[in-house]
């Protein structure tokens, strides 16, 4: 698994870790994905989030399982945040709504900091095991 | 060393040469020159050794019709393994200009692929005099002529000579350009291209240059097929940007699977002044 702390400067980096240990975990076509749910959640801690976060990345069954956590104030309105897309008018907004399209997204968010866990479905076919089968069976956390 | 000018400030007459750092970027200057030649009736001559260029110009929205461009192998313009020849080239020149001229065409139009040169037998000395020499032929205004260099495969001191003894220099319009992210103008079709990973922290770049883009073309091509990633942030500058526009005007975006399915879920469906193109082989 995947455990990396970030802040605004590493996000690129976080990116290719994430690409590298998601085709470790066997996501094939879901890579591109993960990659993105990672950025969208790394990202909001960054600029909502208090500036930096954690990073975990870990196989489950049929599963990819992305969660980041931030020591920042809290989502203003809570879980339910991310349930709407807004207008093409708007200029953001957009990146819970995306993870919550590709990923079943579970979300704890208080006034010491938020947790959202997403569960990214792999593709029946995708190349598990992959080059570092390792991965795997160092599983959940 | 002159002060590059973007392909479409070029005038016919002038002999520049041409810098890239993507085969994108070269094809964009080269569809831009070649088609202002058959605009205004040049004949035009590609000395490549790249397959497909006429292809990879129709795919450009190139008009190219059965025999207009010519594309000859570079070693038939340079010489074969004996290296190049500077005086036969000149002459060489000279006679297609005058073929040109006897088939009832303005002008003729040459671009020239100097990749060959890069190449360990490839004797520079003679590549640099024919530069030189070959200025006699432009003063009548009726050659002209584009020599491309891959900023790539060349060492600094041969490009910078390279640009020297060209009267002009030629190069892509860089909104932006880090190791990661190259954000460009594009000639043909006109618009913006984007190459590499591109979130939220450069969407400003991104919504400046398709603000230009908007200003200067009536549809806005946004070529992505060289983007790996994109983010929400900077997917809504693109859905923005064309939402803005006039129910008339349309926005081109070409695409891989991936920034397409982003685009996608981002809401591009609500946008309907968008067309997004996707191409899967990322040319």
């Amino acid at each position: 698994m995947l455990d990396q702390a970030f802040d605004a400067g590493s996000l690129f980096r976080l990116r290719a870790a994430v690409a590298a240990h998601a085709a470790a975990l066997g996501a094939g076509e879901a890579v591109y994905d993960v990659v993105l749910i990672a950025h969208e959640l790394s990202s909001n801690a960054v600029r909502h989030g208090g500036g930096t976060g954690r990073l975990h990345l870990w196989s489950d069954a049929d599963r990819i399982m992305c969660r980041v956590t931030d020591s920042g104030p809290g989502l203003a309105d809570g879980a339910g945040r991310g349930d709407d897309l807004p207008s093409p008018q708007v200029p953001g907004g957009r990146g819970l709504w995306i993870v919550r399209r590709l990923a079943a997204v579970r979300v704890v968010t208080g006034a010491s900091g938020t947790t959202i866990t997403a569960a990214i479905p792999i593709p029946s076919g995708a190349n598990r095991g992959g080059p570092a089968p390792a991965h795997d069976r160092n599983g959940r956390n | 060393m002159a002060v590059a000018i973007p392909v479409n400030r070029l005038e016919r007459g002038d002999h520049a040469c041409v810098t890239f750092s993507d085969a994108e970027e070269r094809l964009d200057i080269l569809a831009a020159f070649v088609s202002a030649g058959l605009e205004c009736g040049d004949k035009v001559i590609c000395f490549t050794d790249a397959t497909g260029i006429e292809d990879d110009l129709r795919e450009r929205d190139v008009l190219v019709a059965e025999r207009q461009v010519c594309v000859v192998p570079t070693k038939q313009f340079w010489g074969d393994d004996a290296g190049p020849d500077a005086v036969a080239m000149v002459k060489r020149l000279a006679g297609e200009m005058a073929r040109a001229q006897v088939e009832g065409r303005r002008g003729l139009r040459i671009t020239a692929d100097m990749c060959w040169a890069a190449r360990p037998q490839a004797n520079a000395e003679q590549l640099l005099a024919f530069e030189s020499e070959v200025g006699k032929l432009f003063a009548e205004g009726k050659l002209t002529a584009i020599c491309e260099y891959d900023r790539e495969t060349f060492d600094p001191v041969t490009l910078a000579y390279a640009t020297r003894v060209h009267p002009r220099t030629v190069a892509a319009t860089v909104y932006y350009e880090d190791p990661t992210l190259r954000i460009c103008r594009q000639h043909v079709p006109p618009g913006v291209r984007v190459a590499g990973e591109l979130d939220y922290t450069r969407a400003d770049v991104l919504s400046d240059a398709l603000a230009e883009a908007v200003r200067l073309d009536h549809d806005v091509h946004l070529n992505l097929s060289h983007l790996r990633f994109i983010d929400a942030g900077a997917a809504a500058v693109i859905l923005r940007a064309a939402a803005n526009l006039p129910a008339s005007r349309r926005m081109v975006v070409v695409c891989t699977t991936p920034i397409d399915r982003t685009l996608a879920v981002a809401g591009a469906a609500q946008v309907t002044q968008l067309t997004i193109m996707v191409r899967r082989d990322g040319r």
